[in-house]
This record gives C-alpha cells, sequence and structure tokens, in this order.
C-alpha cells in the first residue's frame, strides 16, 4: 500500500509510531479503568499510576522522535501531574480523573489527525487543565463522589461481545433513537425499535444517553451480517444508523461527507488485548512470498528426485517426505491466504451512506441493493478497491440515475436501484456496479472524444465506450455536477484493475441501464496453471480457465468470416495461435494441442505446440507501466529463475480475437 | 574550494560512455535470459527477474534509436531505480565505478543533442572521453513510447503487493 506519509519522515518509523502509539494508549486506558476505584482515597494505587506514568512517558518520547509536538506536550503536562500524585502530593479526584481522560482522548486525536495528515486539534485548554490539577491538588480540592464513568471506558464484558461478533464475521451498527413526539403517534417507542433491532442482528448494548435540555436518546449497538439498505425507513421512525467499526486501515477519508469525525474515532476505544492480533499486512506478504519461495524450492527439488530416477537407490522413502512436505506447504498457503481473506462488506458497508448523502444533495432517489456481501477477498484486494467502487458508485449515481422529471417521462418507478454485488466465480471475484438509469448514450461519448481529440473507433460499442470513458482526461463536462468529478475518474478505475490483474467490462443499453464488471483474481498469491509452449515461448495459463484439452492439425484449421477456427462440439471454435502473441511463427507440427479457454465471456482455442504440464505457480504482479500489456495478467517462474507469462484467459475468450492472435483493448473488453 | 566527489557507473552504447549515479543504481547482471513480452513497447525487449520482483528490460539502443545489437558475453543488464521503478537497461557493456567531480559535471550542451539528445541530462570528462549523464526519468517517461492506449494512463506504481 502506498499510504501517504507526513513529508520526509521514514514511513517504517511512521509506522512503528503509530504500533506503539496504540500499545501505550490501550496500557493508559486500562490503567484509568482501574483508577477509577482510588478516586477520593488518600493515595491511589502507586502500581496503577507508576503505569500511567510509564505509558505517557513513552509516549513522549515516541511524540519527540516523529516530531509531534503538541502530543509532547500534552504528555509531558500529564507526566507532571503523575509525578505529583505518585509522590503522594496529590489526591486523585473525580475532576482529575476527567482530565487524565480527555488528554488520553487528546493524544488519540493529535495521533489520528498526524496519521491522516489533517489540521491537529488544539490542545492548549487541555494544558491548561492539566496545570491547573498540578496547583490546586496541593490545596486538596474537595472530592466529588458521584464520579462520571469516563465515557469511553469499555467494559470487558462488552469487548468480549464485540470481539466474537466480529470474528463471527459480523458487522457492528450504532442505531441511534431519538423519541419525539411523532414517532410516538405512529407507535414507535423504544421497545418497538429494540424489537426489530432484534430482528436486523444481535444487540449488543443498548444505553440511553441524556441529552441537553432532558432530551433522551437510545443507542444500540448491534451486531449484524448484513449492511443495512433500509436506513431511510429507520430514519423515518427518528433512528440514524452508523457505522460503528473502527477505523483502522483507512488513512484517506473516503469522502468529506462520510468520513468519521475525529470525535467519532475516539469513542472508538482500541480492542482489548487477548486472542486477537492486529497485523500489518506487509507482515504477511512476507509470509506469502516465503511460503511462496518454499513452493518454488519443493519443485526443484522434486525435478531433481525426477532426474535420479531409474538408478539403483531406492527412492521412495524421499518422495514421499517431499509429497508430504508438498501437502504442508499447500495447507501453509491457504492459512495464510484465510488470514487475508476478508468480506467485502467492508467496502460495501459505506456505500449505503455514500448514496444517502447523495440523495440528500440531489433530489433524485435512489434504492442501493447489496447482494453477496459475505464473499470473502484479499485484504490488498479491499484497500485497493475501495476509491475505485466508490467511484463507480457516484457515477451511477449522477450519471447513470435520471432525474425525477426524466424517470417520470420515460415512465420508470420515481426510485432508482444502484445494484452492488459480489460473486465468486471459480477463482476470480466478479463484482457489479449496476443502474437502472438511462444507459449511456454513445453519440455524447463521440462527441465529446472527438473534441478532447482522442482516437475514435469505427463502431460504438461498449468496448469501444469503455475505451473512451478510460482514456486518460475523459470527462463528460456536460453533466459534471458536484456529486461527480471529485473522484479518481475512470482512467484510474481501469488501471487499478488491470494492475490486480483483473478486467473490466461495460454492458449499457440506452434508457435500461448501465453496468460496470469488475473481475478480480480472489487471491493474488497463487495459481494452478497449465504450462504451454509454442515458438520456443513458455507461458502458463491458470487452470480455472481450461476446459478441455483438443488435438488438432493445420488441416482442420479453417477460415470462418475471416477468422481461424476449428469444429468444436456442435460449433466452431476461434482459434488464436500462442505463436501469434509473440508474433512468431511455430515450425509445423503434424500435431498441436488446443486449450479451450472459457470465461464467462465464451470460449476461444488456444493453439500451442505443446504442453509441458500441470503446475501450482507464485504469480508475480507486472507493476511496471511498460510492461502492462493486454492479455498478461502476471508472470512467474519454474525454478530456473526465467521469467514465465501468465496469459489472462479473460482476455483472451473475448469473441473478436483477431486471426493472427493479436490482442488489442477493443478486444479485451468486448 | 574542495570538490564534491559523486559516484558513478560508466558505460558503453555505440561508441559513447554513458554515466549514473550509483545511487540509481541497484545492481548490474551479465545478460542471459529475458523473456520476450507480447504487445510491450517495442524497445522492450522482456521481462527479467531481479529480487523477486517482475521487471521490465528495456534495450537502451532500441531506445535511443541507435540498431540493435546481437548479445554477447560483454553485454549487461544495468538495473536502475528512480521513483520506486526498477528497470534492467540493456548496454553494450558496464566499465567501472568512478568517483566524478560534481563541479565538472555540467548541463547538457544545445548542439549536444543528438538523437537521443532528451535522454541525458549533462555532461562531464572522464581522461579526456566525453561521459554522458544519463536522465533516468526521461528514459523511462512512457508517454513518448507507444503503449496500448489504457496502460498509458497507468500510474507509476510504487506499491508492493
Amino acid at each position: 500500500m502506498n499510504e501517504e506519509k507526513p513529508a520526509g519522515l521514514d514511513a517504517e518509523l511512521l509506522d512503528d509510531f503509530f504500533a506503539e502509539a496504540d500499545e501505550h494508549l490501550l496500557g493508559i486506558r486500562q490503567a484509568l479503568l482501574h483508577l477509577e476505584t482510588s478516586v477520593g482515597k488518600a493515595q491511589a494505587d502507586p502500581k496503577i499510576i507508576e503505569d500511567l506514568f510509564r505509558n505517557f512517558h513513552s509516549f513522549k518520547g515516541i511524540s519527540a522522535i516523529v516530531g509531534l509536538g503538541p502530543a509532547e506536550a500534552v504528555a509531558h503536562a500529564t507526566e507532571d501531574f503523575l509525578r505529583l500524585m505518585r509522590g503522594g502530593k496529590a489526591q486523585l479526584t473525580a475532576k482529575g480523573l476527567e482530565v487524565l481522560v480527555a488528554a488520553t482522548q487528546k493524544l488519540v486525536q493529535l495521533a489520528a489527525a498526524f496519521r491522516a495528515r489533517k489540521p491537529l486539534p488544539g490542545y492548549e485548554s487541555l494544558l491548561a487543565d492539566l496545570r491547573q490539577q498540578c496547583d490546586s491538588s496541593s490545596e486538596s480540592a474537595p472530592v466529588s463522589k458521584t464520579l462520571p464513568r469516563p465515557e469511553n471506558s469499555p467494559d470487558t464484558a462488552l469487548l468480549t461481545k464485540i470481539e466474537e461478533a466480529r470474528s463471527r464475521g459480523l458487522l457492528l451498527w450504532k442505531y441511534i433513537f431519538s423519541p419525539s413526539r411523532e414517532s410516538k403517534d405512529r407507535g414507535v417507542n423504544v421497545n418497538t425499535v429494540r424489537e426489530q433491532l432484534a430482528k436486523a442482528g444481535e444487540i449488543l448494548k443498548a444505553t440511553p444517553l441524556v441529552k441537553s435540555q432532558g432530551v433522551i436518546e437510545f443507542e444500540f449497538l448491534v451486531a449484524a451480517q448484513d449492511t443495512p439498505t433500509d436506513i431511510a425507513e429507520w430514519e423515518a421512525k427518528g433512528v440514524t444508523v452508523q457505522i460503528a467499526e473502527q477505523e483502522e486501515a483507512a488513512p484517506k477519508p473516503l469522502s468529506p461527507a462520510e468520513a468519521p469525525t475525529l470525535e467519532e474515532e475516539t469513542h472508538n476505544p482500541f480492542l482489548a488485548p487477548s486472542h486477537v492480533v492486529r497485523v500489518d499486512l506487509k507482515r504477511l506478504d512476507d509470509l506469502m512470498r516465503i511460503t511462496g519461495e518454499m513452493v518454488i524450492h519443493r519443485s526443484r527439488l522434486d525435478a531433481q528426485l525426477g532426474q535420479l530416477h531409474g538408478s539403483r537407490v531406492d527412492l521412495r522413502g524421499v518422495q514421499e517426505v517431499s509429497s508430504s512436505v508438498a501437502r504442508s506447504l499447500r495447507e501453509l498457503r491457504e492459512a495464510i491466504m484465510r488470514v487475508r481473506l476478508v468480506p467485502v462488506a467492508e467496502i460495501f458497508a459505506r456505500m449505503p451512506f455514500v448514496v444517502r448523502d447523495l440523495s440528500r444533495q440531489t433530489q433524485k432517489q435512489v434504492r442501493l441493493k447489496l447482494s453477496g456481501q459475505e464473499t470473502a477477498i484479499d485484504k490488498y484486494l479491499i484497500e485497493r478497491l475501495k476509491d475505485p467502487l466508490l467511484h463507480l458508485v457516484r457515477n451511477a449515481f449522477s450519471h447513470g440515475v435520471e432525474t425525477l422529471e426524466e424517470r417520470t417521462a420515460a415512465s420508470k418507478p420515481a426510485e432508482a436501484t444502484i445494484e452492488l454485488s459480489a460473486a465468486t466465480v471459480g477463482d476470480s471475484v466478479i463484482l457489479k456496479v449496476r443502474d437502472d438509469g438511462r444507459g449511456i448514450n454513445p453519440n455524447a461519448i463521440l462527441r465529446q472524444a472527438r473534441k478532447l481529440g482522442l482516437e475514435v473507433p469505427d463502431v460504438m460499442d461498449n468496448a469501444a465506450i469503455l475505451k473512451i470513458l478510460c482514456a486518460s482526461g475523459f470527462s463528460t463536462r456536460e453533466d459534471t455536477d458536484r456529486v461527480a468529478g471529485r473522484g479518481v475518474g475512470m482512467a484510474v478505475v481501469y488501471s487499478t484493475v488491470r494492475e490486480l490483474g483483473g478486467n473490466l467490462t461495460l454492458e449499457s443499453e440506452e434508457g435500461r441501464g448501465t453496468q460496470f464488471n469488475l473481475r478480480l483474481p480472489l487471491t493474488l498469491a497463487i495459481a494452478e496453471t497449465l504450462i504451454v509452449r509454442a515458438a520456443g515461448q513458455t507461458c502458463a495459463i491458470p487452470q480455472s480457465f481450461v476446459r478441455e484439452i483438443l488435438h488438432a492439425t493445420e488441416a482442420q484449421i479453417q477460415i470462418v468470416n475471416g477468422i481461424e477456427a476449428i469444429s468444436y462440439r456442435a460449433g466452431v471454435l476461434p482459434i488464436v495461435r500462442l505463436a501469434g502473441l509473440f508474433q512468431l511463427k511455430s515450425a509445423p507440427k503434424p500435431k498441436m494441442c488446443v486449450l479451450v479457454i472459457t470465461s464467462e465471456r465464451g470460449s476461444v482455442g488456444l493453439l500451442t505446440d505443446d504442453i509441458l504440464g500441470q503446475r501450482e505457480v507464485v504469480v508475480r504482479a507486472l507493476r511496471d507501466p511498460l510492461i502492462q500489456v493486454v492479455g498478461i495478467t502476471g508472470a512467474t517462474e519454474l525454478g530456473d529463475g526465467k521469467p514465465v507469462l501468465i496469459l489472462d484467459g479473460a482476455a483472451l475468450t473475448s469473441g473478436s480475437v483477431r486471426p493472427e492472435g493479436r490482442l488489442d483493448m477493443s478486444e479485451q473488453t468486448n | 574550494m574542495s570538490a564534491t566527489l559523486e559516484s558513478y557507473v560508466l558505460f558503453e552504447l555505440a561508441g559513447s560512455v554513458y554515466g549514473l549515479p550509483s545511487r540509481s543504481v541497484q545492481h548490474i547482471e551479465m545478460f542471459e535470459h529475458v523473456t520476450l513480452v507480447p504487445n510491450a513497447n517495442s524497445a522492450i525487449d522482456g521481462v527479467v527477474f531481479s529480487r523477486g520482483q517482475v521487471i521490465p528490460a528495456l534495450n537502451l539502443r532500441a531506445r535511443f534509436g541507435f540498431p540493435r545489437e546481437n548479445n554477447t558475453l560483454r553485454t549487461r543488464i544495468v538495473f536502475a531505480t528512480i521513483h520506486d521503478r526498477t528497470v534492467g537497461l540493456i548496454v553494450d557493456t558496464a566499465r567501472e565505478f568512478r568517483n566524478l567531480s560534481t563541479e565538472n559535471i555540467r548541463p547538457i550542451e544545445e548542439t549536444l543533442t543528438g538523437i537521443n539528445g532528451k535522454y541525458l541530462k549533462a555532461v562531464t570528462k572522464v581522461a579526456d572521453r566525453l561521459v554522458l549523464i544519463l536522465d533516468l526519468e526521461a528514459i523511462l517517461k512512457v508517454d513518448d513510447v507507444q503503449l496500448t492506449p489504457p496502460a498509458q494512463t497507468a500510474l507509476p506504481q510504487t506499491a508492493t503487493p
């Protein structure tokens, strides 16, 4: 991940800082919890004070290292106060505890703002409070017996429940019910809300909140499998819905509208340590890489053993061990992969809020339909796909969905639907963003493309439209409004998907709607492939795309509609020559192998000289733009250090591959 | 006044000596094998592995418009890094590391800009021979390389998987 860090600092150093800051804050919170019981006593538990002191002191130190001055100052002042208490010169008062809690919150806010590169919150008044505590403590301030429970001190039973819910893959939601005369008239009260919530999920906690002027609100913490799509209904009952998920790996806010404010973040206490370990994705990457290397070493060992075959030494024992190693490696790989998988709900969960906010800003009524939220994909994919998906949903809303008048005129239901779905198909995950809006007008796109001097294709099919949409600098200024135009752009959507080894396609029908399909590999690391060869070039093709292997002779290849094809089952199968991809010619061979490559877009026969075998390979991404070419998803090695390209089955099956087997964009996205 | 020295890697291409600052050179390897990549830019000979990464191998002769030559035992791949991108530059041969005095490195003269002028940054002399200091950024710029259109929009990638 390419997380932006405050300038001039080593990214690793900062990562360490945040990790350490987390630890110290956790320690501080736990100590504060225990400290509650010491309020008003002649002397607070010295062990806890010592603990607090140490944590604030360390926090001060690490803040100084990264140059977070305000945090250093706050921690320093807190340290002064604690020093007095440690020396028995100060008694812990309710107010004192409050100030300590406030100081902790301030540190959280400062660290969060620092991480997000936002302006740091003010801290002067807090410093004044801390100083006042130091000064007044010598005068033995009166002790209040009614201590308000610090708002962000989590009770451990709740934490256990939260953790348990998360481990089951449930999402946490905060429903806040503010009773009003209207809701009462409609028969909505706290009990009916509670009953309905119990149907939606599991209520972990219900808290009445006393607001100013005697207003009471009820906050429910609910763990549920699905994202509520009926936010509007809840709102009509006087219930607001919020994500109670904690914000950790999202330094970039998705949009100003939904970015959690600093205040919200401080209400999200870090989870207590127990059996949950937070791991930097990079460390898992390392494990994955090492495992990948081991898989390669194992294959080499096997190859070496193969060469010894026929010698007099009995190799059965060694071979048995080798295959056990292979089995364990496979299990290890799967175990690491499972750790990396997270449900796409992590992205989907934000979308109802995006759509709701957009609806508020415009007159459009849009219903968001989510499906397949439980689909688990690699955490890295989730992180990379956040912005592209957000962009597609915003696009669907602002460009796809018509205005209310247009919809009425077209006799469509006033409420438009945007559908976001995820599903696994073989080794891939397919994400779809669909709207039932106006569809794309090819002529408008064509006009705009001409105006911008972009290359204009002869036939404006969906692939051609997508190609123009994804060209850098393309934007239909005609209908740019405040909703669109602030996203990442289709060019970035396209390049992100490509870079992740996936592909992007478009289905659009004027008047009916638009659909973007993102096909991505489920996991990034290892694939089952067939190794094929033609004209001296060795390539790998993911087995998930290979339906069948046929034998063919040159005589069987006929020209159908200007395209090379062979008869296959009841029809014909277009042929792509592997040698042709490289613009090479194969020496004539009496018998060639045809791999029937199938994806959801159709089938094509890949003509090869030879199939060398079946291999489990480690997929390495092609990251440099100089080598990101259509038709190739990555590279691997077979143990000899030479890169072997992995072909993109989906690009091959576009159905319009030219006879000589060249691939280009229009074919890829057909 | 004491001169500041900076280490450069010197290599040869079509009869001229070129240089790159050593700090932007990861390592230098003998040319052994590149894997062809279909549809890549014509100056890309293919891909090679370097430290677990798939790296494009850019033929510097082709990039500069010189005729390609067959690879020999002297052919080297110079792995150069800029903005977190690593590229293997295929050169006729790599000569040496040399500390050059920075004050003798002068910006390129207009008159020197031949076919590869826009890829040069500066010029200096080592033992009466001209050494042309390369502008790595310009060499790797994809805008003036014909790529499949959408790939052009790809941003330089710095991410690790």
